[in-house]
């Protein structure tokens, strides 16, 4: 059984995943979902795979309508979340029936929420992708009257009892504000830096307003490369802090472009490109020098967290019949017929 | 004859997802074929974990899902590569052969005569030069899979613009520092753009998405702009 989802209020949002990995071989960046985890989280929250298409909304109100009964859930940047009217609890998977609608509203302190749905929903793709490239102009981009196709119907799933939310998963949140504290690994060109390297990690930054999925822009004191001359075109990492002029540092994100010239200072780890993800224009960043061994640590110890979640989720689904499995309501059917 | 050895490497640390490799040799084509080479490897041995491999001229970037695999265990993976790879020798690979039309100057490459007056040139020179070499594309880059090639014999390297164009047309064709190359999308670019190519380079109903690959070869050849039209919709195709 499928339906439809109409978008009716689409702010800024787009269909995407956790991003083209064969791209950076064709000199195309590997873009998807900025914030990973939250991404990740939200279609295990579903029952669906890590990389299954889902809604990635940015900074502003959203708002749709399935045609059919769906279970939803929103992670991300904290928000106000409500479903034909009720508020509804972020970081849970959510009942929608058909005719609801859904409102994203206030996203604050953090920038983007991810909003997945089981089953996903259909999207073109490229290099085996759905991730937007706004280069190439490729992607998915919501706007008003949009209809998605959903994959999966799912029967409402609600608490009798005042319809209190049903599930309590309790996954560790990303934590959040206005002063982020992000960790980065030495780059392979930190010694071009010379002295003046230090300054990264004794000095705050400002998040510019000219930051986007390419890059973040960040106002404050700057390194200086002390070495000159050319630099051949190479290979630069997501998460590459580069001093490309005298104004401001430069943090690459998933969208960069897959080579570039400029010596690479340092590295944000994958946890700190989640943070970095939510990072507002005005906000304040830290960076923090750790090894890369630490950093491969913190974030296997985030997926471990998220393999757990995963365990869970199949449990609940199981039990409530939700998903491939057949569950107690076949059962019940089973049972009477 | 491509060289049969593997050039010495030494790899850096990028971040807990990534590794550079570059190769450190005297001699320049030794360097971009041990890189590719290893590239290819990398693709083609279906290791877990590893997304993939960004090759250039000396340096190949290695990412991977730290999850899944190290950054120790992709450097030792590398190491086995390196090893493969110089017991195998190089194989010859099929080179194709690509005829670039281009409009210079004017509207369409609107830093033909700042190139000039920097080189000590006439515009014309500049076409003759940029028009008479035969390139080889030595890897894709930026934006979209840009043929990245060894630029013109100018007398000098070409700076690039102090104010970046924030947007520069699919088809450009522009050169910077010792490089040339041709932008298969529209976009921002700080390169000195000094003709432009009717043809299409990018094709999203294609994979991969252009149409040649590094190694091949390139020749640009001026045209008219009133043939611009005549030749604008085909798409770039190796001849025949």
């Amino acid at each position: 059984m499928t339906g439809h989802i109409a978008i009716q209020q689409p702010g800024k949002s787009v269909v995407t995943d956790l991003g083209r990995f064969r791209g950076p071989r064709f000199g195309l960046p590997v873009n998807g979902a900025l914030d990973q985890y939250s991404a990740r989280a939200a279609n295990i929250l579903v029952g669906n795979a890590d990389n299954d298409p889902l809604v990635e909304i940015t900074a502003l109100d959203f708002r749709m309508r399935p045609d059919t009964d769906i279970l939803i859930s929103v992670t991300g940047a904290p928000l106000t979340l409500t479903v034909g009217g009720r508020p509804c609890s972020q970081w849970e998977p959510v009942s929608v029936s058909a005719g609801e609608t859904v409102t994203i509203r206030g996203i604050h302190t953090g920038l983007r929420a991810y909003l997945a749905i089981h089953g996903s929903v259909e999207a073109p793709t490229l290099l085996g992708s759905c991730a937007p490239d706004t280069v190439i102009g490729f992607g998915l981009q919501l706007s008003e009257g949009t209809s998605l196709s959903v994959r999966k119907s799912v029967h409402p799933v609600r608490q009798p009892y005042f319809d209190l939310p049903l599930f309590r998963l309790g996954l560790e949140r990303p934590g959040m504000g206005s002063a982020l504290l992000v960790d980065v690994t030495d780059g392979p060109d930190f010694a071009e830096f010379g002295d003046s390297a230090a300054l990264l990690f004794n000095s705050e930054y400002t998040v510019s307003g000219r930051s986007n999925h390419i890059g973040l822009r960040l106002g404050g004191q700057l390194p200086e490369r002390t070495s000159t001359g050319e630099v051949l075109s190479r290979g630069v990492p997501v998460g590459a802090v580069e001093v490309p002029s005298r104004e401001e540092l430069l943090v690459l994100h998933r969208g960069r472009g897959v080579t570039a010239g400029y010596p690479v200072l340092a590295v944000a780890t994958s946890t700190g490109l989640d943070i970095l993800a939510q990072a507002r224009p005005g906000d304040k960043v830290r960076f923090r020098r750790t090894t890369v061994a630490e950093a491969t640590s913190a974030h296997r110890r985030s997926r471990q967290q998220l393999e757990t979640l995963r365990e869970s989720v199949q449990t609940v689904f199981d039990l409530l019949g939700i998903g491939s499995r057949p569950g107690w309501q076949d059962l019940a059917a089973a049972a009477c017929g | 004859m491509p060289a049969l050895s593997v050039a010495s490497t030494e790899t850096y640390e990028s971040g807990d997802s990534a590794l550079r490799v570059v190769a450190i040799s005297d001699e320049r084509e030794e360097n971009w074929l041990t890189v590719h080479r290893l590239a290819g490897w990398l693709e083609g041995c279906g290791a877990e974990g590893i997304h993939g491999a960004v090759p250039t001229y000396d340096s190949v970037l290695v990412e991977f899902d730290p999850y899944l695999v190290s950054a120790r265990q992709v450097r030792a993976f590398v190491q086995l590569g390196l090893r493969e790879l110089d017991a195998t020798g190089a194989s010859s690979t099929e080179q194709r052969e690509f005829d670039v039309p281009v409009v210079y100057g004017g509207e369409y490459g609107p830093d033909l005569e700042r190139v000039a007056e920097y080189q000590g040139l006439d515009p014309a020179d500049v076409i003759r030069l940029h028009s008479e070499k035969t390139y080889t594309i030595r890897c894709l880059g930026a934006p979209a899979g840009s043929p990245m090639m060894d630029g013109p014999a100018f007398p000098k390297p070409v700076p690039r613009l102090k104010d970046p164009r924030l947007s520069v047309p699919a088809g450009a064709v522009s050169v910077a520092g010792r490089q040339a190359v041709i932008a298969p999308a529209s976009a921002p670019g700080g390169w000195c753009v000094i003709g432009q190519t009717p043809l299409t380079v990018l094709n999203l109903r294609k994979e991969p998405l252009v149409p040649y690959k590094p190694g091949d070869i390139l020749r640009f050849r001026a045209i008219e702009a009133g043939d611009f039209a005549a030749y604008a919709g085909r798409e770039l195709e190796p001849r025949p």
